[in-house]
């Protein structure tokens, strides 16, 4: 490697984040802590209906059985310190209102703040046409598109609206697929979580334009635990990106997600996210502990769920965004670039559960590892003794950007039925010295030919995201990779 | 014969401490100090290690802990088996003209053995034998790890005897040797043999182990090779597994080799009722070449679990890895590859691959190959598949007049085939894919090819 | 003033004590087509790797003077943007990177070095249309991955294309012409004839005479063993062709 790669590589993998900024708002804050007080408070504050509050202390009380009977979820490569769950506070929200019914009564400083993250609420979006809903500290801020959304039966809206206006939709699917027992953080989630999106998709319905919502912590010392549920009725689709940042925090902070996807016959949903939430700092202090749950049944025959995710921020990540291929000839597909730097580490991949018949799954994977950081693949791909002629197709491919960083793949694959036709393929290495020297020959420098290289090798996966937000990941991918001198 | 049975009314764990207290005085090398110290250290990490669960991750699909609760009895001293040289005949593989120890119940039994033909300077035989040889004290118990593999631990607890070879430099062995593992046991005995190669710089060797029961007792061998080569060495171990069905054993191979040096390792599993294989092989030096290849033949309700190692520690090596699964009836393989890249090991091509070819509805497999790597110029991959034969080329063969069961069988062979490429010994492979072809469905109409084997064999 | 002047070159591989030029001198003007014949590991294509800079050789004596200039003190990327361009013997595959970004990036940086403007997308476009045209590519080529899956023959003529893109004042052509069929090398020659001029210079580095009756050169040099062995015009090549490069490897070579 020549010097000027070895310090540009230094540079990247030192560059800092961009997102650290806070905004000062007035907020109504619990103190520090949890009991089963504060699950009762959240509740009220959300003016919930008694079968939500009992299902959240149902999950509050498994969390505590899985605090005492330390069942905490510590089998990734992933080294960090346990977060102090007395140590954080679980509500935070713009003091002013708990939610608004139209963007004139968001305060000035809130829609700043998410200008300044570049996500316009105005509907200036409808050029784009992106429908979008901001998350701030837990709380919905925004959500625009209502009326155009509610012309097609579209419902797309906070998840604290979603369950006092479609109670019997929210309570017929919440922890369908992601139950409040299947990990210590879903159950806090599910005991604690403040808001998050509802999007329901009626029978036969194309969303007409892309859902959005945007999430920012931005007290400090405060958990985000927001709760995603996505239904798609026979025939319909819908395409839904979440992004995330997080200002500059000296403790580290929580951030425990939920999302849960339910595809019927026939419907497709896509799920994007681009995570961005703050990684600490180069030394590895601070940063989000983005330890999330994310699954999605496709229920109906011939159903599709689509992940694709670009991860570049966070100092830990544990996510595994999976689907359960239920109905038959139903398709999951996961697609990530997970890109790591300083020290920061993830631990993410997917699990494809094959239940049905003739199914099929497609996982691609591509990580990056710079500086200091670990990245690590882990998938798991399953074939149930009754899923005839399933299909997985998976490829997992790491780049190394430097000789300090690690990049590790770790593949489960169980196959209990003999038709199953499943392969595999991983490759680890580093930008070839023939391709820098090719990329150099024809004019371009250190930094450019890097970019150029990585952003070849993550090509797959950003084809994947919708337009709109493609060119928003390879933005953030270049500024990622952005030496000093940029 | 001397035994001690193991009280089942205590837990497993306890059960093999006390029958440790009983079977202090014979163990290996009684008098020795490293070794009594070994054994003690040994059986205080087995207590505090425990009996693996299928909540370990190393574990995960296998579950061992039921196959150590059985009441075994665990032999004191060498018993009397009934075995003549009549007997061994039948397993004598034909054309292999090769040195033979014949190993009864993890014993060398020297009279059952042909060795004449042995150079001088090579040694060949017991363990409990080589006590003062300087590559004893030079290698023994220094790659097998007695720390964090309880069953190593196990073994070298309960150390008694196994085999012991040992090639001093420049010495290139040109006959093979045959390592006839050979259960005449009763039921439920606990064989707990540890065997130590040691191929010198320079030298070459050749060693075959071939496992099979003589009595069809239910039985459970837990073994601990441990391998090095020196500089310039080169090494290639087969081990073909063809126990009983109501045979299990947890087999642990540690291979140490030495920079510009060769360590190949080939498994053949072909029978045996649950059979574990530990393999731990590391390179540590630069031009090492590190090779694993294993085949399994499941049938019947076998659980064959391959878990693999290859730890590159040195820079500018070179690994390849091969495993394949053919399985039928309800038998399960797991395959657990790790290849793991330390930091600065620069320079290393790491290849892995893990095939499986389901012949029944009801087989499973459980494959898991990863990667770990701390080191950024590096090429390594793996790959794995699993599927059934390719319906196309079926098809093309019918066209040509093939008939389907054979067109099958032709391609299940193919599908081996990849595995049996890589044995260098042809007596070797010849056997080996004949006893695939006896091995593999009756409804693949192989009579013929079977035939042709047992009449090769008689 | 000669557009490159090499003068007692001798270049080591990095880490190995084995000299590979053993003292090269060649002088080539603005315009001027040599070309460099020799057996197999002679060091032809060790000599283009140097003038493209190239970094596990060493040069340990001699020097390389470009445009007046010490080429040896530029970093790749900057020989590039200065016009020294090389067509790769093995072009290298770059995934996922798609040509146009590619070109786009290397057009403007090289564009950018001579003090003109960035090419707009349209006028991108149209010269990528014009060029691809007078090498005979694919013009749909143009939106794959970087040479990825492309046949040999399209590899070839693909590097002729980028020559023709970047406008380089120094070609140098390792072996361009080895694993072409009649046809590609008729096309990759006319795309080179195509492009001559008289500010343009060009290297031929190739192992048989055939290139040379497609391309005519206006020098012939016979590499052997390190050295330029002997120099002459285009019937020098013929000659060697009829007999062969023993005689040079036979005689030693005049220093």
């Amino acid at each position: 490697m020549s010097t000027s790669e070895t310090e540009y590589l230094e540079n990247v993998a030192n560059q800092e984040y961009e997102h650290g900024w806070r905004t000062d708002i007035e907020s109504e804050t619990l103190p520090e802590g949890l009991d089963e007080n504060i699950v009762r408070y959240i509740s009220e504050r959300k003016d919930e209906p008694e079968w939500l509050l009992e299902w959240r202390l149902k999950a509050f009380r498994y969390f505590e059985r899985q605090v005492e009977e330390g069942n905490y979820p510590d089998w990734a490569h992933l080294d960090y310190e346990r977060p102090d769950f007395q140590d954080m506070r679980y509500f935070s929200a713009p003091k002013e209102k708990a939610s608004y019914d139209s963007l004139d009564e968001v305060p000035d400083e809130i829609l700043e703040t998410f200008e300044r993250l570049g996500i316009p609420l105005e509907e200036q979006k409808a050029l784009t046409g992106v429908a979008v809903d901001a998350v701030m500290d837990s709380v919905s801020v925004a959500t625009t598109f209502k009326k155009k959304l509610k012309e097609k039966g579209v419902i797309f809206m906070s998840f604290g609206e979603a369950a006092r206006e479609h109670p019997e939709i929210v309570k017929k699917y919440l922890g369908r697929v992601v139950p409040y027992t299947d990990n210590l953080f879903a159950a806090l989630n599910s005991a604690v979580f403040s808001d998050g999106s509802f999007v329901y998709v009626p029978e036969g319905v194309t969303c007409p334009m892309e859902l959005s919502t945007y999430f920012r912590i931005n007290d400090q010392n405060t958990g985000q635990f927001e709760r995603t549920l996505i239904i798609a009725e026979p025939d319909s689709y819908v395409s839904y990106l979440e992004g995330c940042t997080a200002p500059m925090n000296q403790k580290h902070q929580l951030h425990a997600a939920v999302v849960e996807l339910i595809a019927h016959e026939d419907a497709e949903i896509k799920y994007s996210t681009i995570q961005n939430w703050y990684p600490g700092t180069k030394d590895g202090e601070g940063g989000v502990y983005n330890l999330v749950t994310k699954r999605g049944i496709c229920e109906g025959d011939r159903s599709k769920i689509s992940w694709t995710q670009l991860e570049t921020g966070s100092a830990v990540t544990q996510k595994y965004p999976s689907v359960i291929l239920k109905g038959d000839e139903s398709v999951g597909e996961f697609y990530s670039v997970a890109f790591t730097k300083g020290h920061q580490q993830a631990d993410t991949g997917t699990k494809m559960h094959h239940i049905g018949k003739n199914t099929k799954s497609t996982i691609i994977s591509k990580g990056i590892s710079a500086g200091v950081s670990n990245n690590s693949y882990r998938g798991l791909v399953k074939v149930g003794k009754n899923a005839e002629n399933a299909r997985n197709f998976s490829q997992c491919d790491s780049l190394l950007l430097g000789d300090q960083c690690g990049a590790h793949t770790f593949p489960y694959i169980e196959i209990g039925n003999p038709s199953a036709k499943v392969e595999h393929e991983a490759t680890t290495s580093k930008v070839g010295e023939d391709q820098m020297f090719y990329c150099h020959q024809r004019g371009l420098g250190e930094e450019e030919a890097l970019k150029l290289i990585v952003n070849g090798f993550c090509q797959e996966i950003l084809a994947e995201l919708p337009m709109e937000f493609a060119v928003e990941a390879k933005e953030l991918l270049a500024i990622e990779l952005e030496g000093s001198v940029g | 014969m001397s035994t001690t049975t193991l009280d089942t009314s205590a837990q497993t764990i306890d059960r093999f401490v006390s029958a440790f207290q009983v079977n202090h005085g014979q163990a290996l090398n009684g008098t020795n100090a490293s070794v009594a110290k070994r054994r003690e250290a040994a059986i205080q990490r087995f207590q505090e290690l425990g009996v693996p669960t299928r909540k370990q991750e190393a574990w995960k699909y296998t579950d061992i802990a039921s196959v150590l609760d059985r009441p075994y009895t665990l032999p004191l001293g060498p018993e009397e088996a009934d075995v003549s040289a009549a007997d061994l005949d039948p397993y004598l593989i034909d054309d292999l003209d090769a040195h033979v120890l014949v190993l009864v119940n993890g014993r060398p039994d020297l009279s059952l053995s042909q060795l004449d033909a042995m150079p001088e300077d090579v040694t060949v035989g017991s363990l409990k034998d080589a006590g003062d040889h300087p590559a004893f004290e030079a290698h023994y118990g220094e790659y097998a790890d007695a720390e964090d593999e309880v069953l190593t631990a196990l073994n070298t607890a309960f150390v008694q005897d196994g085999a012991f070879i040992h090639v001093p430099e420049d010495v290139e062995l040109e006959q093979p040797i045959l390592l006839l593992h050979v259960n005449a046991a009763q039921d439920d005995l606990l064989m707990q043999p540890r065997h130590l190669f040691v191929v010198e710089a320079d030298a070459k060797a050749r060693v075959i182990g071939r496992q099979l029961s003589l009595t069809g007792a239910r039985t459970f061998t837990n073994t601990v090779t441990e391998m090095f080569v020196g500089e310039r060495g080169y090494l290639d171990h087969y081990v073909i597994q063809e126990e009983d069905d109501n045979a299990s054993q947890v087999l642990s191979r540690f291979g140490y080799h030495e920079g510009d040096s060769v360590l190949s390792t080939d498994t053949f599993t072909f029978s045996g009722e649950v059979v574990r294989n530990n393999m731990t092989l590391t390179p540590d030096g630069p031009n090492c070449e590190t090779n694993l290849y294993g085949l399994v033949i499941g049938h019947g309700s076998m659980h064959v679990d391959n878990n693999t190692l290859v730890d590159h520690v040195h820079a500018d090596c070179v690994s390849n890895e091969l495993y394949k699964h053919v399985l039928n009836d309800q038998s399960t393989a797991v395959f657990n590859g790790k290849v793991f890249v330390h930091r600065d090991s620069q320079r290393i091509d790491a290849y892995q691959s893990n095939d499986s070819l389901v012949l029944n509805n009801d087989a499973q497999i459980y494959t898991k190959p990863e990667l770990e790597i701390y080191a950024d110029d590096v090429k390594c991959s793996h790959g794995t598949t699993t599927g059934q034969l390719d319906e196309e080329a079926v098809y093309a063969m019918r066209t040509r007049g093939i008939d389907e069961a054979t067109a099958r069988a032709l391609l299940t062979l193919a599908f081996a085939g990849e595995v049996l490429e890589q044995v260098t010994l042809d007596a070797i492979s010849e056997r080996v894919e004949l006893a695939v072809a006896g091995k593999l469905p009756e409804r693949f109409n192989l009579t013929g090819l079977v035939e042709t084997a047992s009449a090769l064999n008689a | 003033m000669a557009l490159l002047e090499v003068e007692n070159l001798h270049v080591s591989v990095e880490d190995e004590d084995i000299e590979i030029l053993k003292g090269v001198d060649l002088t080539i003007n603005e315009g001027e087509v040599h070309a460099i014949m020799g057996p197999n590991g002679s060091g032809k294509s060790t000599l283009a790797a140097v003038l493209a800079g190239r970094e596990e050789y060493v040069v340990t004596e001699g020097s390389i003077r470009y445009k007046g200039e010490d080429l040896l003190e530029l970093e790749v990327e900057e020989r590039a943007e200065e016009g020294v361009f090389l067509a790769f013997q093995y072009p290298v595959e770059l995934p996922g990177v798609s040509m146009t970004n590619f070109l786009r990036e290397a057009v403007n940086s090289v564009r950018e070095a001579r003090g003109e403007e960035e090419l707009g997308a349209a006028d991108f476009l149209k010269l990528v249309r014009e060029r691809a045209k007078l090498v005979d590519l694919d013009p749909d080529l143009v939106k794959r991955s970087v040479n990825q899956g492309f046949s040999g023959g399209e590899k070839k003529r693909n590097e002729i294309f980028q020559l023709a893109m970047l406008e380089p004042t120094l070609a140098v052509l390792d072996e361009t012409d080895s694993g072409l069929d009649i046809d590609a090398l008729r096309t990759v020659s006319d795309g080179v004839n195509k492009l001559r001029s008289d500010e343009r210079a060009f290297l031929l580095i190739t192992h048989y005479q055939r290139l040379l009756d497609y391309i005519e050169p206006d020098y012939v040099h016979v590499m052997v063993n390190g050295r330029i062995a002997e120099s002459g015009d285009k019937d020098l090549a013929i000659r060697l062709e009829e007999e062969g490069y023993e005689r040079f490897q036979r005689e030693p070579a005049a220093a």
